[in-house]
């Protein structure tokens, strides 16, 4: 295995070194400033909001009962992504000039649509288990 | 265990079972394949701007910078939730006690903060340009190139210090693997490693097949509603494609409106000429255009931010005008648009796309709309839309 090893890690340390180099070298004061920050804002807004949410939320999400839980989690995790990319869509909805042909739908209404279709998906697939564990319960 | 009871009484402790070195092994292997196929696909768009002399772009297929930057933005958006994912399942590892516990442990984790901070630096400004949004002051196409050599490096660099980590996890069935906790597994009495065989954990609600998934369904909602702007038949899904290709003019975006290049006096101009230098130069005027036979070609409009669009275009092969000059299918052609300033008010022809391309005067049987580069524009193939050279001014063949 330590060939394999050496063998990603030294063309990944030589890409990681040249990369920065060009970064440091190229980019102007001001600008790698700025990168620096967002660099560091990135980290500190997932590892300091979005994950410790994503945790409580689950925290919370074991005060329900199991077999409904299971299609909530699915459900929220499946939605929550979605609405990850739909947030800066909804942002940046109707800004730009009409021939870009650009951002011109209603963001908004069409994840309202996705997050209906993927709660009903849910709903859905935990009805047929209700319906499934209440034949098995009756037994033949 | 002795670091376990050292550590303060506050520090958190993650039992979620969901978490497991199988689950991460088995999103990082995804979340790798993606970043690979962006570098490829990003390095080979660089190469459009920047190509060798010695090895210009190939004309053929006409489609293939459509496919490869089409994958290349596509491919990036779905990396977006896939990355946060994966570092969901090892958030815990955040929390290791004690934080550093030898130099070899804290260059390891100082090339983790890396990867993370790039790779997630590298997904949001990516995205953001797609929606035309630059809220920072640096130049977009170099930044993005540099962060990719330092995302994939740190990428290459974590595979490998992971190495025995991502075989445990790839040969473990997500039922009976480890839990991840911020205990490291060689130091958890309750890791297989160290317990001999141990019952699978249990997991009542939701489990590690269902999580991967409702990760999995996630992701390819996004790739489904969004990928219509690359792939065209999947347009009427587009419930978040940002780009209509329908909605633009004569059916195809634009990028750089006709006001916003400041030419919506010149290229309307009676007058307007297009200047042929070369060594026997000439000039074109509209009524030039009006009499020159058009030929018709299919050539797709395809952006760097990843949407294109297949359209029809009728005008003048360059190649004739070039042979008019005194050149050949090996002269170097420069175009330049009536847009003053502007990094893209001129590009360069050269190799294959000198006989492929054309002096564009229609689109889709209309006559180019004033957005579209209205009197006179470049269109080749496998080329990026913004090289498609807009409102042409003066051709010089050398």
């Amino acid at each position: 295995m330590l060939k394999y090893r050496i063998a990603l890690a030294v063309p990944g340390a030589a890409l990681l070194a040249f990369g920065v180099f060009r970064l440091v070298t190229q980019l102007e004061g001001g600008d790698l400033f700025a990168l620096a920050i967002w660099l560091a804002v990135a980290v500190a807004l997932h590892d300091g909001v979005v994950a410790p949410v994503t945790a409580g939320t689950g925290l919370l999400l074991t005060r329900v009962a199991p077999a409904p839980r299971r299609y909530l989690q699915g459900a929220l995790l499946a939605g929550g992504l979605i609405t990850v990319i739909a947030i800066p869509l909804i942002g940046r909805e109707g800004t730009q000039p009409r021939s870009k042909a650009i951002l011109l739908r209603d963001y908004g209404g069409n994840l309202m649509l996705l997050l209906g279709l993927t709660a009903a998906v849910a709903l859905v697939l935990y009805g047929f288990r209700v319906v499934r564990d209440h034949r098995q319960g009756e037994g033949p | 265990m002795e670091t376990r009871t050292s550590r303060p009484g506050w520090w958190p402790h993650f039992q979620s079972p969901l978490r497991s070195t199988a689950v991460t092994a088995r999103l990082g292997r995804a979340v790798g394949i993606c970043f690979a196929v962006c570098f490829v696909t990003g390095m080979l768009s660089h190469y459009q701007y920047h190509p060798w002399t010695w090895l210009p772009e190939p004309a053929h297929p006409a489609q293939a910078y459509r496919v490869t930057q089409g994958l290349h933005v596509a491919t990036g958006v779905a990396t977006i939730p896939l990355l946060l994912v994966k570092l969901w399942s090892v958030y815990p590892s955040l929390f290791r006690w004690p934080p550093v516990r030898s130099l070899r442990h804290g260059l390891e984790r100082l090339s983790v903060l890396v990867l993370v901070s790039s790779a997630l630096v590298q997904l949001t400004t990516g995205f953001l340009n797609t929606l035309n949004w630059y809220p920072w002051p640096w130049s977009f196409p170099s930044t993005h190139r540099y962060l990719g050599y330092v995302v994939i490096g740190s990428i290459l660099l974590h595979v490998a210090m992971k190495l025995p980590d991502i075989k445990y996890g790839l040969q473990a069935k997500l039922v009976d693997a480890d839990v991840l906790t911020e205990i490291p597994w060689d130091e958890n009495p309750l890791a297989h490693s160290n317990a001999g065989t141990v019952p699978p954990p249990e997991m009542p609600a939701l489990d590690r097949r269902g999580l991967l998934v409702a990760a999995g369904t996630g992701v390819g909602a996004i790739v489904l509603t969004t990928i219509g702007q690359t792939v065209t038949p999947l347009a009427g899904l587009g419930l978040l494609a940002t780009r209509q290709a329908s909605k633009g003019p004569q059916g195809v975006p634009v990028n750089k409106t006709a006001r916003s290049a400041r030419v919506l006096t010149s290229a309307r101009a009676a007058d307007w000429t297009l200047e042929v230098v070369g060594p026997r130069p000439f000039t074109l005027t509209l009524a030039d255009l009006e009499s020159i036979e058009s030929v018709s070609r299919d050539f797709p409009l395809s952006c760097v931010e990843g949407w294109s669009v297949g359209a029809q275009w009728a005008g003048i092969p360059l190649i004739d005008l070039v042979r008019r000059a005194g050149g050949d299918a090996s002269s170097r052609v420069d175009v330049s648009s009536l847009q003053p300033g502007g990094a893209y008010n001129h590009s360069t022809l050269q190799g294959p796309q000198v006989e492929a391309a054309l002096f564009a005067t229609h689109l889709n049987g209309q006559r180019l709309d004033l957005d579209h580069g209205y009197p006179l524009r470049l269109i080749a193939p496998n080329r990026p839309g913004v090289l498609n050279t807009k409102w042409l001014r003066r051709v010089e063949v050398s």
